[in-house]
């Protein structure tokens, strides 16, 4: 393993913002924390970096302990949600400071300055200020700087938060393309489950301080734990288990034997609708969203969420069965009340 | 929580760190300064006004409570305060309106005339009034009338003129703020000029204006050079002050003054803090500015007052220039040097020595605010809030107070301090506590832009905090510290009331020196030598106009490459 967390905790007065929180990171691997804002993400990422000191717990990266480590003395790479390029220094010279301060000879400085210049798709700005560069092209240049010393870690916080829509979705895909090519283990913090999905390798899934569910992106969208992951990625269907009992019985054979309360958790595009005059269920509204349809529908369990792609099945009004799989259908922990960590 | 206890806390290498002892340092050495040359003397003056024959007690206060001239002094310094108050917050109002809220042109003669009393040592109005009002003043003589200008109405001029481009300042940045958006709506819903005016510029100024009325009422019951040249008889708590210590040689009674003169100020400034607060958190982001258009009433009526005004200013410090160099005033006119030949023992030597001393102030000054603000962001916040209230707590001493816990603290072979008693470095030393509130806010509102995530990009790509300071702080907070070195130059060239304690025979300084020249009837020389300090700050300014000109344009420059 990498870099490893092991029970991480800080607290500021009496508040928890990580409870012993353990997380890992293979090399190369891109790991997005994703969570609520006061997750405690944002704390994690920065006892990462060193920015703030671990009240208790443990960083090791190649099984050495970093506690003691200034955040200058770690090697790592961070990117801010505000760019914070230092505005007295010109674009080269913000690329360059990490080498500089390493005492690199300024002909090599300025080789690798043109060179993540040409890699973040930016070659011509070196002598500008970063006052006049748009939101966009200062990120890129933020990413360029945090690569150029080479960084053990690269740790980006919320980098495309202050971006608009479109910047967004192609910046997303450059710092993809560059981490793959790089092979730098990357650590994002995000509250967007949408650029979480399209950039991790892993999720880590955070509420409350603590570590809810950690995996693939597929395994959180398919295979959420609890109602909390179901509910934050994505939209989702939840069935009580006396709901499915009766209306569904077929989907009680994968419930798990426990105790505590299990929600069936049945995503939108999971669900058949089977146009029928003797339907039990009714659709209530309907919104055309392009590739597909968003469909409100009352069923005897209550309203649900259906998405259809392809032409309109039916209209506002009809009557329909409802067909669902019991493949589709995973039972999610209920920890609505009180969040509960699954262990990984 | 049993695993949390045996991860303990590894951090006992870390408090060795190199960046943790600079930190330590930008704090420690500071606020070692704060203790030794403000909160100690404090404590001394506060002692002795506790001390009579038997040990300590409250003798002195009730011989002094008892006393028909204490009373006097305050009932004139309060209603000399209200006064001065009413008429400076009245007039600032109506000027700051004309600058901010009027469409007329030449409003940058306006901005410049009306700074012009802060760039002279206060007592300067007050000798500008008595060439033109007093028993030989060019406007008494030009009507034939005799003017009692030295009293109440004299000193209440002289402090207005003084207070009046504070009041300006805060009120202007009360108005400044207002959204051009908020008078565009009331328009469109038909409210009229005058009830925007009192529903919404009003309302939304009125913490300008409750910060501007302290402002002014601080300034004048603390100021000591107007009193002592125009007072007359009409004796304020200043002068009371500087009559018993250097007058009676009372130390233990000027002690008392000292204490009651604190009360309405430490008052009048905390209030004033708040007030401050309260006018920050009504701010909203991403305001239009206000864009006045010309209304003819309001603009040339406001333009007449204001031109009114700047004139009186001109008028008061240029008769003091003319009649510096004028032969005899006011019976022979005609041109002449001679007063330039100060004749007072040591000549221009206080001149020169205020020079160095205010570039003691001004450069020691500016690294230490600088310093303590760079620190001060890397403590936690329960540790850095009380040094915060400390390194506030200096505007709130009257110069007078402080200048004489000063003589009282450091003119006492009780402790080594004692060796700075007498020397050029002490008066620096005061002259930089004197003003150290506001360099030190001044600073913090240039740390307070600079975001936290620049410093922690530095510091993730291996700077330690001096490299940081170095490369990324100062560059940022440059024109703040360049700001502050000449406000603390500035201030220490012309300040009276913290200095008049401590200057001997053989140092002393200019706005000393004038009072000096003043007293012994050389009314010309006294002229002579404030138009030299007027001067010398001109050139001040002028310097540091370049200084922020320069900086501006390197960055600007950068750019353009």
């Amino acid at each position: 393993m990498y870099l490893t967390v092991r029970d991480a905790t800080k607290t500021y007065g009496t508040f928890t913002a990580l409870d012993r929180v353990s997380i890992e990171i293979e090399k190369g691997e891109f790991v997005c924390l994703l969570g609520p804002s006061g997750c405690g993400k944002t704390t994690l990422l920065r006892l990462i970096a060193g920015l703030t000191e671990l009240d208790g717990g443990e960083i090791t990266l190649e099984e050495v302990a970093l506690s003691d480590l200034p955040a200058r003395k770690r090697g790592f790479g961070i990117v801010f949600q505000s760019y914070s390029l230092f505005p007295n220094m010109s674009v080269a010279e913000n690329i360059g400071y990490g080498l500089k301060i390493r005492n690199v000879p300024s002909s090599e400085i300025a080789a690798r300055v043109t060179e993540l210049l040409e890699l973040v798709k930016l070659p011509q700005v070196a002598n500008k200020l970063p006052g006049q560069l748009s939101g966009g092209q200062q990120q890129r240049i933020a990413l360029a700087r945090a690569i150029a010393v080479d960084p053990r870690v690269l740790l980006l916080d919320e980098p495309l938060s202050a971006l608009d829509a479109k910047v967004r979705a192609t910046l997303r895909d450059e710092i993809r393309q560059v981490q793959r090519s790089l092979e730098i283990p990357t650590l994002m913090v995000t509250h967007d489950q949408e650029e979480a999905l399209a950039l991790a390798d892993k999720i880590i899934c955070m509420n409350h301080g603590i570590v809810v569910q950690a995996g693939t992106p597929e395994d959180l969208y398919h295979r959420p734990a609890t109602r909390f992951v179901a509910e934050f990625m994505g939209s989702s269907n939840l069935l009580s288990a006396e709901d499915v009992a009766k209306f569904y019985p077929d989907l009680l054979a994968t419930r798990p034997a426990s105790t505590e309360t299990y929600l069936a958790c049945i995503r939108p595009e999971q669900i058949e609708l089977i146009p029928a005059e003797d339907g039990t269920a009714t659709v209530r509204s309907m919104s055309f969203l392009g590739n597909l349809q968003r469909l409100e529908v009352d069923s005897p369990t209550g309203p649900l969420l259906v998405e259809t792609h392809g032409r309109p099945c039916c209209c506002t009004g009809d009557k329909v069965h409802l067909s669902i799989a019991s493949q589709d259908c995973t039972w999610v922990l209920d920890d609505a009340d009180q969040p509960k960590a699954i262990p990984a | 929580m049993s695993s949390i206890d045996q991860t303990s806390r590894p951090r006992s290498r870390q408090s060795l760190d190199a960046d943790r002892l600079l930190t330590l340092a930008c704090v420690g050495l500071p606020l070692i300064g704060l203790i030794l040359f403000f909160a100690y003397p404090m404590v001394i003056v506060f002692l002795r006004s506790i001390t009579v024959a038997d040990g300590y007690g409250i003798g002195n206060y009730t011989e002094v409570l008892g006393s028909a001239g204490f009373w006097r002094a305050t009932r004139h310094s309060l209603t000399m305060g209200g006064a001065t108050t009413a008429l400076s917050v009245f007039l600032g109002f109506i000027l700051a309106q004309g600058l901010y809220r009027c469409a007329f042109r030449g409003k940058w003669l306006i901005r410049g005339i009306i700074v012009l009393p802060l760039l002279a040592p206060s007592l300067v109005q007050a000798l500008g009034l008595i060439f033109l009002l007093g028993r030989n003043g060019v406007i008494s003589r030009a009507l034939g009338i005799e003017i009692e200008i030295y009293g109440f109405w004299g000193l209440l001029i002289a402090n207005t003129l003084y207070a009046l481009p504070q009041a300006v300042m805060i009120i202007g940045a009360a108005l400044v703020l207002l959204d051009a958006r908020t008078y565009e709506a009331a328009e469109v819903m038909g409210a009229s000029p005058w009830r925007q005016f009192r529903d919404l510029t009003l309302p939304a100024a009125r913490f300008g204006i409750l910060n501007a009325a302290f402002v002014c009422f601080t300034i004048t019951i603390t100021d000591f050079g107007n009193a002592a040249v125009i007072g007359g008889d009409y004796s304020v708590l200043a002068t009371e002050i500087y009559s018993q210590v250097v007058g009676q040689r009372n130390f233990n009674m000027g002690a008392v003054v000292g204490i009651m003169l604190l009360l309405p100020t430490v008052i009048s400034y905390s209030i004033e803090r708040q007030a401050m607060k309260r006018q920050q958190a009504g701010q909203t982001t991403g305001q239009v500015a206000y864009q006045p258009s010309f209304s003819p009433l309001r603009d040339l009526s406001i333009a007449t007052v204001s031109l009114l005004i700047c004139a009186g200013i001109v008028a008061v410090i240029g008769i003091v220039i003319y009649a510096s160099f004028v032969k005899l005033w006011p019976y022979n006119m005609s041109f002449s040097f001679k007063h330039y030949n100060i004749t007072l023992a040591g000549g221009y030597s206080s001149l020169w020595m205020t020079i160095v001393v205010s570039l003691g102030a001004s450069v020691g000054g500016t690294i230490a605010v600088f310093m303590l603000g760079l620190g001060l962001r890397r403590l936690p916040q329960a540790l850095a809030q009380p040094i915060q209230i400390l390194a506030a707590m200096p505007a709130a001493v009257p110069g007078m107070v402080l200048g004489l816990a000063y003589i009282l603290t450091f003119n006492s072979t009780a402790t080594p301090l004692y060796l700075l008693y007498g020397t050029a470095a002490l008066i620096a030393i005061i002259n930089f506590y004197h003003y150290h509130t506001q360099g030190f806010l001044t600073v913090i509102t240039g740390f307070r832009q600079l975001p936290p995530a620049l410093e922690e990009a530095s510091g993730s790509l291996g700077a330690g905090l001096g490299r940081t300071a170095r490369d990324i702080v100062v560059p940022f907070v440059a024109p703040m510290l360049v700001s502050v070195f000449f406000f603390l130059f500035m201030r220490s060239m012309v300040t009276l009331s913290a200095v008049v304690f401590l200057t001997t025979p053989n140092l002393s300084v200019a706005a000393v020196t004038i009072m000096r020249l003043d007293d012994a009837g050389l009314t010309s020389q006294a002229a002579a030598f404030s138009t030299c300090v007027m001067a010398v700050v001109c050139v001040a300014i002028l310097s540091m106009r370049i200084t922020l000109a320069l900086i501006g344009r390197r960055s600007r420059n950068k750019g353009m490459a």
